[in-house]
């Protein structure tokens, strides 16, 4: 080789990651998809006809319009409206955004509490290790429904109903979040027993670095591919749930609609024929939840080194 | 058979793998020969490919590999070209193999009696009871202690010496006429290595069973082999007699290896050293691999990779050796 | 004679296996037992280590050798004995006292592949230990010190923004030495540093090691199974098996007159480049696992020499009259 020093995007270019991912017409598929509703959710305000937000542009008489192509729809609504008279387009858009922040927030969370008790556990061995691994064995014997439940309802009875919806997001996140973290303390510490073993993590010490030095410098980048991996499906993991709280109530009001209370808000009128109030977010929903769950596998494919060399 | 056709044959054997970005060739016109009851040594570093050269000759390549060109004759019929079927009757009867990891060939969930008896009856049509006998008496030719009780024992229940022995016993199983053996004794410790070397030589010899033997070890290679191929990246580049190789290597890259052992250094003095490493199989230089880390290279060999020439009985591929023999030639009849 | 600059004293080391104190308990027989088993890797050590030599640790898997080699540098405590470095105790000390020690003792690993942190290039690998123990050191001095010491080893300091594993295993075992000799240690323990690497890559390493040793005027605890090196490399040579020393000597004296018979057995083990046939002393039997020692000498069960002395009493290391310290009966008694 002749080019001593290789930029960044230059090793991207020739890595395996790249390289895998130019061949999987799935992965570049899931990824363009997700790429267009991440964009779109993110930037809901510039893409949305309307504020679903705001109540003054809400005319409750334009309600239960169906979408465009069918007999008494509006072209002002290309998806229809809701039973408040809101325009479907934009509540979807704007509730997409609140669940992938819900699940990129929960996962966040995840990620941080995981990957500190996984390192200690893994890294500390011994009764650290029991202790951090039972708490995790008793954190998922819980389901995340019960401590949604308990948590939600001690919310809303201090907060009352009002400042709920505002912090509602919040809460869903931290249940979430908190719900889940055994999964990734799980891995990490199991990645984390199979590094200290090696002979890197001994030159360290020799070379008198403190405990936390090794655990975050050395270990911890040597533990991320199988993260990734696990962040990438907990995000749907996270999002399913969060749609399966706020279609039991428990979750984001219906001021502030995610995809999971779009989805409950419209399943009351499926009866009188609106179908599109549930249909049309539960679509998304699937669609979403499905790419992510597609490049997730991609992604363990590619990073399980067993695969990797075979 | 006639006598002078040898036991096995590899003709101008290339052997590529196909990975993204072209294939890469592991092995480059191997030709060598085997002759029954012989012991040959082959020698090379890591990525040398010795064990696809090994390999190979069960033609038991696995994908992304393959035999892009050559012949491997059995007694003249050609392994390259069989079936999957033909290829089953001769692998373990006709040449057996004995891999580093002893592992590899014991499963460890079954005991070692029953992997023997299976491994016959996949062969022969013959009772459980005779192909147990067969086994024990397999056992107790690789002089194992108690070999009763090993045969209703597990493989992890065994010591890394003991394992190795088991395991040329079931090479031994269907009296094959040629032994593969892949580094057999490379994770033994030194004691067992010696030992587990002198059975395996006194058993060729007793049975007349060819030995095909895999090593990096030069040491092992002239205790134990008549003749020797050295490998480099993968290519032959020195074969014949192993005493002759030894005691005078043609090619500088085996004098260099023989000259590199710190047995061959004064105590205490720097040991010779090839500079440099062996080339990956993605970027193997043009003409002769050896020539960047050669002290005698030139434009030639730079050029074009050198052709075998003889000196003694050692076939070389080295410009260096065949331009300084037919120097002498050309001395020679000159003074002639 | 100067005081030695390691010393290790009476040093043992256990390894449990019985797990915690419920795992211990069995119903055995209508009662409840508590059943404790470890592995015994070190049983009464006594090494002095001199400024300037390289004392080298030879024996086979099982031995104790490497467990030696981490409780010098204090990756793993001693369950009995001491380790002094310079007349100073230092097994025992905590936190910021062992800092000066770090810097003044260094080590270098078996496995060049594992050796490197993998997310980390060879300029970081080789900032950090220089950052961590001389924080008074500027960026561009922390750089040029990184830039010498890559000279040092032979590796072009150009190539810092790579990372490990774009090179060879012998690339790596130089980097690895290159770190270890980034903060100028006086001592170096090196836990088998040749033996994962190529024949011709090895003489490379042993020549860099011996060439640091003179610059640098290094002491070496060098650990290897590889008895060639010793007689290579080595100032002096204690050779083990199963945790103790069974023969200490100047390493010329070892090679041409070993007492212990398990040295003499080591020897002959050792694949010549001169012999015909694999030409070694056999032992009997098998290595005994270290869980459950045999009583009195370690060696007793393989040993030709073995008498009812040696299967009670424990052999102290004796010098005898050549210099050479043995641990044996037999030579005590003259009846070897």
């Amino acid at each position: 080789m002749t080019t001593a020093t290789l930029s960044r995007w230059n090793r991207f270019r020739e890595s395996f990651l790249w390289y895998s991912f130019k061949r999987d017409k799935v992965a570049i598929a899931s990824f363009i998809v997700l790429l267009l509703m991440v964009f779109a959710a993110v930037f809901a305000p510039l893409f949305a006809p309307t504020n679903p937000y705001d109540l003054a542009q809400i005319d409750i008489m334009n309600s239960e319009l169906p979408p465009v192509g069918m007999s008494g729809a509006d072209p002002a609504f290309p998806l229809g409206t809701d039973a408040q008279g809101r325009d479907m387009l934009s509540t979807i858009l704007y509730g997409t955004r609140v669940s992938l922040l819900i699940g990129f927030g929960a996962v966040v969370l995840q990620a941080a509490l995981g990957i500190l008790f996984g390192l200690l556990a893994g890294y500390m061995g011994g009764k650290v290790d029991s202790i951090l691994m039972r708490i995790a064995d008793v954190q998922l014997s819980f389901s995340t429904l019960m401590v949604a439940i308990i948590v939600g309802a001690v919310f809303k009875a201090s907060f009352g109903n009002l400042m709920f919806g505002e912090i509602a997001i919040y809460m869903l996140i931290f249940i979430i979040g908190v719900a889940e973290w055994p999964q990734i303390a799980r891995t990490v510490r199991a990645s984390v027993l199979a590094e200290k073993k090696k002979e890197y993590v001994d030159a360290a010490k020799v070379m008198g670095f403190r405990t936390n030095r090794i655990m975050f410098r050395h270990i911890l980048p040597n533990t991320l591919s199988p993260i990734f991996v696990i962040a990438t499906v907990q995000i749907a993991n996270a999002i399913i749930s969060e749609a399966a709280l706020s279609f039991l109530g428990l979750g984001m009001p219906e001021t502030q609609p995610s995809l999971g209370s779009l989805i409950k808000s419209g399943f009351d009128y499926i009866q009188s024929g609106s179908w599109w109030i549930t249909l049309i977010p539960g679509l998304v929903l699937v669609v979403l939840v499905l790419v992510i769950n597609l490049l997730g596998d991609w992604l363990r494919d590619v990073m399980n080194p067993r695969l990797y060399k075979g | 058979m006639k006598n002078d056709t040898p036991l096995l044959e590899v003709k101008n054997l290339d052997v590529r793998f196909a990975v993204r970005g072209g294939d890469l060739t592991a092995l480059r016109g191997i030709s060598f020969s085997l002759d029954k009851g012989e012991r040959l040594g082959l020698v090379g570093e890591s990525g040398a490919g010795k064990s696809v050269a090994a390999f190979s000759i069960l033609n038991l390549i696995a994908r992304p590999g393959y035999i892009a060109g050559g012949q491997i004759l059995l007694e003249g019929k050609d392994l390259a070209a069989m079936s999957e079927r033909e290829l089953r009757k001769i692998r373990g009867n006709r040449i057996a193999m004995i891999f580093q990891d002893p592992m590899m060939t014991l499963n460890p969930v079954l005991t070692i009696g029953t992997q023997m008896v299976e491994a016959i009856k996949a062969h022969r049509r013959i009772s459980t009871k005779a192909a147990r006998d067969i086994a024990l008496d397999k056992l107790r030719k690789v002089q194992i202690p108690s070999p009763e009780k090993r045969l209703d024992q597990y493989p992890h229940e065994l010591s890394g010496g003991m394992r190795q022995r088991v395991i040329i016993a079931i090479a031994l199983l269907l009296d094959p006429e040629i032994i593969v053996a892949d580094e057999p004794t490379t994770a033994l410790d030194v004691t067992i290595q010696a030992e587990i070397m002198a059975l395996l030589l006194d058993l060729c010899e007793q049975e007349n069973v060819a030995l095909m033997l895999i090593t990096h070890d030069l040491g092992v290679v002239s205790q134990v082999t008549q003749r020797m191929l050295v490998m480099y990246s993968g290519r032959i580049i020195e074969q014949g007699p192993t005493r002759e190789i030894i005691n005078d290597a043609q090619h500088p890259y085996t004098q260099g290896l023989i000259n590199a052992l710190p047995q061959m250094g004064e105590p205490g003095a720097r040991l010779f050293q090839i500079p440099g490493s062996m080339p990956s199989l993605k970027n193997v230089p043009t003409g002769c691999p050896f020539h960047p880390r050669c002290d005698f290279a030139t434009d030639q060999c730079r050029q074009a990779m050198p052709d075998y020439v003889r000196s003694g009985n050692v076939d070389v591929a080295c410009y260096e050796v065949s331009n300084l023999i037919e120097q002498e030639k050309r001395m020679q009849e000159a003074g002639s | 004679m100067t005081s030695p600059l390691v010393e290790i004293r009476g040093l043992e080391k256990r390894f449990d296996l019985s797990g915690s104190l419920l795992e211990q308990i069995t119903f055995k027989g209508g009662r409840f037992q508590r059943k404790q088993e470890a592995v015994h890797a070190i049983n009464g050590v006594d090494l002095q280590v001199q400024r300037g030599e390289a004392l080298c640790v030879v024996g086979e898997s099982g031995c104790g050798k490497s467990t030696v080699a981490r409780t010098v540098m204090g990756l793993l405590s001693p369950s009995a004995g001491e380790v002094h470095y310079d007349g100073k105790r230092i097994d025992n000390l905590k936190g910021r006292d062992v800092l000066p020690y770090r810097r003044k003792m260094q080590m270098i690993f078996q496995n060049p592949y594992a050796s490197l942190n993998p997310r980390m290039t060879i300029q970081q690998t080789l900032e950090e230990p220089i950052q961590f123990h001389r924080p008074e050191l500027s960026r561009d001095e922390v750089r040029s010190k990184v830039h010498e010491v890559m000279e040092s080893v032979g590796i072009d300091p150009d190539w810092g923004s790579r990372f490990g594993h774009e090179f060879s295993g012998g690339q790596r075992q130089r980097i690895a030495i290159a770190r270890a000799l980034a903060v100028d240690p006086e001592f170096i323990v090196a836990d088998e540093p040749i033996s994962a690497l190529d024949v011709s890559i090895q003489a490379q390493v042993l020549n860099l090691l011996m060439e640091a040793q003179e610059t640098r005027n290094l002491t070496y605890l060098f650990i290897t199974h590889d008895l060639a090196v010793v007689e290579h490399f080595g100032t002096r040579v204690a050779v083990m098996y199963l945790g103790r020393v069974c023969e200490l000597a100047d390493t010329k004296t070892l090679f041409a007159e070993p007492r212990h018979p398990y040295t003499q057995a080591l020897l002959s083990a050792i694949p010549k480049l001169e012999d015909d046939r694999p030409n070694y002393i056999r032992l009997q039997g098998e290595v005994p696992t270290p869980v459950n020692l045999p009583s009195g000498c370690v060696f007793h069960g393989r040993c030709p020499y073995a008498n009812d002395r040696c299967r009670q009493q424990i052999p102290q290391l004796i010098a005898t009259d050549s210099g050479t310290q043995v641990a044996c009966h037999a030579v005590e008694e003259g009846r070897l």
